[in-house]
Formats: structure tokens, sequence, C-alpha cells
């Protein structure tokens, strides 16, 4: 009797019954345990630890009329069962593909696969390589499960307890980010997951109501300031212009040029960075408007070019 | 290939079986292809399979597995029915990953991986966009395909490229290697004719790239180069910098730190090229003071040049009417 077989028929038993089994039910209609029982209950206790570990949602609960109360183990069939995706063949693919381009440092996306239905085929290979590599830990993945279930989330940060209702998780320029409520500074927030000390820990799942429009994430540093918003009017020349839309997204994009270069209009809660923006181009670019940038730009130019 | 242990073996299995009993009789190839597995290996899970179902064990309570003219056929296995669902982990994989794709300009957003991805999520209960989004960086789904492509067949690129550092654009025929997300932004590592040497490209900075039929020979493990190696023969700049410009040396590799105290620092500077230097002092203002240079006195006139060049601009255009 292999050990796998003992696993199969455990899940089995655990996922047919319409009750909970108490380990004795279980020490009896499961076959391949040893006789005695200490060495059974190290056995099953093994056993529950490898079935948790690959997901399998393993729950105790009290097993009705009993006296003395007895509590016993159940798979929840609704927590157990994938639902049904309908994935078209080509969608498969698609999903297949991304996964194997983009990796999750640590997270095996193989399993994945085969319970969406396994590895398509492909003519030739696959046309696909490994385009990169994301860092995942632990704490990325509570955070994922506890936006997905909406589950309240506590961590420190910066030496101090917080407790977040988290909203979303971005991944910008290198790093992942969380989103949410913070309790302690009463107003939403963006946290860097890679600074999160220590473990996070999540609590019941639905434990608040996302609001309809919750604010993401902002990483430019002329929009994250605190000054009354202004919209700031740039020019780009057409060497520079593919470059400066990538930067900025293509909905700045106000006027496209027949020479190619292209008007942006961005707005501005922090005009030191939006200046500092707007050098980098050099003399390719040009801020048109407001009248407040453009000589906040020409005298900082001409205090340095004297 | 590695001993799998019994809950590696119990994981494919789950996942495998459901797949099995929903199909008439599919081929022992087409199983092993699709849940990555051997011939033997295939075989002997299902031998294992024969032993499994529900108390008390009578035939009608086995799971029934037939193979006949190497087809397979799982009848009785109501329990596993459907695989196991996905771990908050693998949900985020696939999430991630797919996010990261539809992320790039260009995407097809009622594409295969759009609508899979759309499926896969309402399975989660989310919407995707709601809850994870990955950017791996700027860059064209076009652009981004055309050199994945070039660097698996092997067929060489002309590429339109601006070089940020020295401000200038050039022509390029490059024999792509490997394209990679890396901090933001997307490159490709390739063997640039021009330059007779590996370069990195960004690919936001590449404004057209074009196949040509021109083959080369596809390195097996590209090299991954790093973006900025300062070298012996650059310039090197000293600056002072005042506390609120302390920042310069997290964000650029300085070869000397020397506190001035009060906050203020004295750091040494590599400059490949001179655009570069002027757009940090320019933005750094009155909070750099560049000390001295070797190796190119010109740049002592750096920020002043570059400053009076910008304002020639504004002298010699029109505004916006205020």
């Amino acid at each position: 009797m292999s050990k796998l077989e003992r696993l199969l028929n455990l899940t089995a038993a655990l996922l047919d019954s319409a009750r909970p089994l108490t380990a004795a039910e279980i020490h009896q209609r499961v076959p391949g345990y040893p006789e005695g029982g200490a060495s059974f209950h190290r056995a099953f206790e093994r056993d529950k630890e490898d079935l948790r570990e690959m997901g399998i949602p393993l729950e105790l609960r009290p097993v009705e009329w009993t006296d003395p109360p007895r509590d016993g183990y159940l798979i929840p069939k609704e927590e157990y069962y994938l639902p049904e995706l309908d994935l078209e063949r080509d969608e498969l693919a698609a999903l297949h593909l991304a996964l194997s381009a983009v990796r999750l440092d640590g997270i095996h996306g193989l399993e994945a696969m085969w319970k969406l239905g396994g590895t398509p085929e492909y003519e030739g290979g696959l046309p696909v390589t490994a385009l990169a590599a994301i860092p995942a830990d632990d704490n990325l993945v509570q955070l994922f499960a506890a936006v997905v279930e909406r589950r309240q989330t506590s961590f420190v940060y910066h030496d101090e307890e917080r407790s977040v209702h988290p909203y979303r998780i971005d991944y910008r320029k290198g790093r992942w980010y969380l989103t949410g409520f913070d309790m302690l500074r009463d107003a939403v927030r963006n946290f860097r997951v890679d600074r999160i000390e220590g473990k996070v820990t999540t609590a019941e799942p639905g434990g608040f109501t996302k609001p309809e429009s919750a604010p993401g994430l902002e990483l430019e540093p002329w929009v994250a300031g605190g000054e009354s918003e202004i919209i700031a009017v740039l020019s780009v020349d057409h060497d520079q212009a593919l470059s400066a839309v990538h930067h900025v997204g293509t909905e700045a994009v106000s006027r496209e040029l027949p020479d190619g270069s292209v008007v942006l209009e961005l707005p501005v809660r922090n005009r030191d960075a939006f200046r500092s923006f707007a050098l980098t181009f050099l003399e390719h670019a040009e801020v048109v408007g407001p009248r407040e940038l453009r000589d906040d730009l020409v005298r900082w130019l001409e205090d340095l070019a004297r | 290939m590695s001993r799998l242990t019994a809950s590696d073996r119990l994981r494919r299995i789950l996942a495998m079986v459901p797949w099995i009993v929903e199909r008439d009789g599919p081929t022992v190839d087409e199983i092993c292809q699709r849940f990555d597995v051997t011939r033997p290996q295939l075989l002997e899970d299902l031998e294992v399979l024969f032993m499994v179902g529900i108390y008390p064990y009578t035939p009608d309570e086995l799971i029934d597995v037939r193979i006949e003219d190497d087809r397979v056929w799982i009848d009785l296995a109501d329990f596993f029915r459907r695989p196991l669902r996905l771990s908050h982990a693998q949900g985020l994989a696939l999430v991630a990953a797919g996010s990261s794709l539809l992320a790039v300009q260009g995407a097809d957003e009622s594409g295969p991986l759009a609508r899979g991805l759309a499926k896969l999520a309402a399975a989660l209960g989310v919407n995707p966009d709601d809850v994870v989004e990955v950017h791996l960086g700027p860059a064209e789904t076009r652009t981004l395909a055309l050199l994945t492509e070039a660097a698996l067949a092997g067929h060489r690129v002309e590429i339109d490229y601006y070089g940020y550092g020295r401000d200038e654009r050039s022509r390029r025929i490059i024999e792509p290697h490997r394209v990679y997300a890396d901090s933001g932004q997307w490159y490709v590592a390739a063997y640039c004719l021009r330059a007779e040497g590996d370069r990195v490209f960004r690919l936001d900075r590449i404004s057209e790239a074009r196949r040509l039929e021109e083959r080369f020979e596809v390195v097996a493990e590209p090299l991954q180069l790093g973006v900025f190696r300062p070298e012996e023969k650059d310039p090197r700049v000293e600056l002072d910098l005042e506390p609120g410009a302390r920042w310069v040396i997290e964000q650029y590799p300085c070869e000397s730190v020397v506190e001035l105290g009060g906050g203020r620092i004295r750091v040494t500077l590599a400059v490949s090229a001179r655009p570069w230097l002027e757009r940090l002092l320019l933005r750094l203002g009155r909070d750099a003071n560049l000390v001295s240079c070797t190796g190119d006195q010109a740049l002592l006139g750096a920020r002043r040049e570059a400053a009076q060049r910008i304002l020639d601009r504004y002298e010699n255009r029109y505004a916006e009417p205020a």
C-alpha cells in the first residue's frame, strides 16, 4: 500500500462524505494506515499536513448527534472544486504562454495549468521565452488573498502597527505596492510591499466593503504632490515624443503635430517635480503653458545660465 | 528526472483525472503531453487509481480505469469530477502574468489572453483590473513581439533608436539575443553591428523596428547585461551636493562620497555622455556645484551652456498667448 494511494483514498473519503468523519472512522475506512493508535495518529497528522499544503481545504467540524460531542474531518465540496471556466483552446494557450513568459518567483505555475486543463501542444515548440521574473513572497500571496476576499490586514510598516482594508496590489518599476484604507491615518495610502516588516496577518473574509472608485497608485512625482492642481501643457519634439508618450501614457496626449512632435497635458501637483521632468528633455521640449509654470522654468534656467 | 514525492503525484492526478473523465478516451500520448508526464509514470499513476474509491471498496465503489488501444477511460470517480481550485499563489501567478502582457501598449483587449483572464478572474470572484495590475515597463506589443520572435528565430533587426544618454538618434542593425523586463523597463540585449559589441537597448526608445531576412545563429545562453557600466576612459566629475540633493547617491553609482558636514556631501561620478550630466545639473540647480572635472574640462560649462540652449528656444518661439 503506497502513501499516494492512501492520500487519494483519504481525499476521496472526505470529499464524498456528507458529514464530518471522526479520526476513528477514517482509521477504519481508509486503507493503508498503521494498526496502533499512536502510529495511526502520527501518519494521519502528516497526511493532513500534506493535504493542507497542497491547498486542499480540510476542515474540522463538530459531528452531530455524538455524545460526548466529537469533531470530525470534512472537505467542503464548494471550496474544493474549481468552478467551471469553459476556457477555449486559444484562451488556455494564451494563459499558458503568459505564464511561461512572466514568472512569479517561487510560485510553480505548471500545476495551475494542469488544473485548467493541461498545457496545450504547439507546433515547433513553445513560441515564447522567459521575459520577466517578478519578485513574490508569502506576504504578497497573503495580500492578494486579502484583496480578493476582502480581509482586513495588519502588518508593521515604518515601525508602526498598521491595519488596512486592502483594495489592490500593483507592480510598478520593479516593485509591488499595496493600496488600501489605512485605519491609523484614516485615509487611503500606498505601501511598498518589500518594506513591510515581518509577516502580514489577515482577519475573516468579507470584512469590509470596497468603495466604487478607490484611488489608484500614483507614482509620477509631479502628480503625487500636495499642491493645488494645475494642468501643464508640454510640447515635446519628434525624436523624444515616443519615449515621452510611453512615460506619461497616451491619454495625456492632447495633440500630435505633422512634424512628429506631441503636445501633452499633465496634471501637476508638485511644481518642482514637473520642472525636473520637463528639463530631462533638454532643448527638445517646451512648457507651453500655463504662464506660471513657463515663467518658473525660465527663471530657473536664467539663474543657471548666469 | 528526479523522484516525485507522493504529494507531487497527487497534485497531478487530482488535475488529470477530471480531464480524462470528461473525455471519450484520450490517447496516452495526449495525456502525457498535457500533464508533463512520461508514459511509464502515467501508467504507474493509473495503476494506483485502480485501488482508489470509497468505503466499503466494493467494485462499484472503486474508480474504473480502462486502457484499450492506447486510449484511456476513467469512470466512477464522481468525487474527483472537478480539479482542486487554484491556490491564491496560483491565481496570483496567472493574473499577474496575464495582466502584465495586457498592460503592454497595443495589446489585444478582446484577444484570447484577455478573454481567458476574464474567465479566470470571474472564477476567482474578482474583476482583474480591480485587484492586480502589473506594469513591467513601457513598450508596444508590436515591437515586443517582433524582437521576441526575431530572437527565437535568429533574424537580424533594423532599429531606429534614440540614445538618451547621448541625446541622439541612430539607425542600427542588431542581432537580438534576449528580450527582458527589469525594474520597470523593457530591454533587448543584442549584438550591435554598428558598435561591434553587445549592447542593451530600451524598448521605449526604439521608434521603429523592422525584421530583416539576414539570419544569425541563436545564442543558447544569452548574456544579460547591466544597463550602465562606467568605463576607465569616461571623464569624471566632482560635485558638491546640498542636503536636498543627497538622493543622487541612491540613484547613481557614485565612485566616492565624502561627508562635508551639515548634510552636504562631495561625490565623484563617471560621465558616459555629456547630455546625461546636463540633465542632472539642470534638475539639481543650485543644490549642486560642479567642483572639478578630469578627462574633459569642457564639462565645467555643462550647466550654464545647457541652460542657455534651452532658454534660446523659449525666446525664439511664440508661446501660448497669456
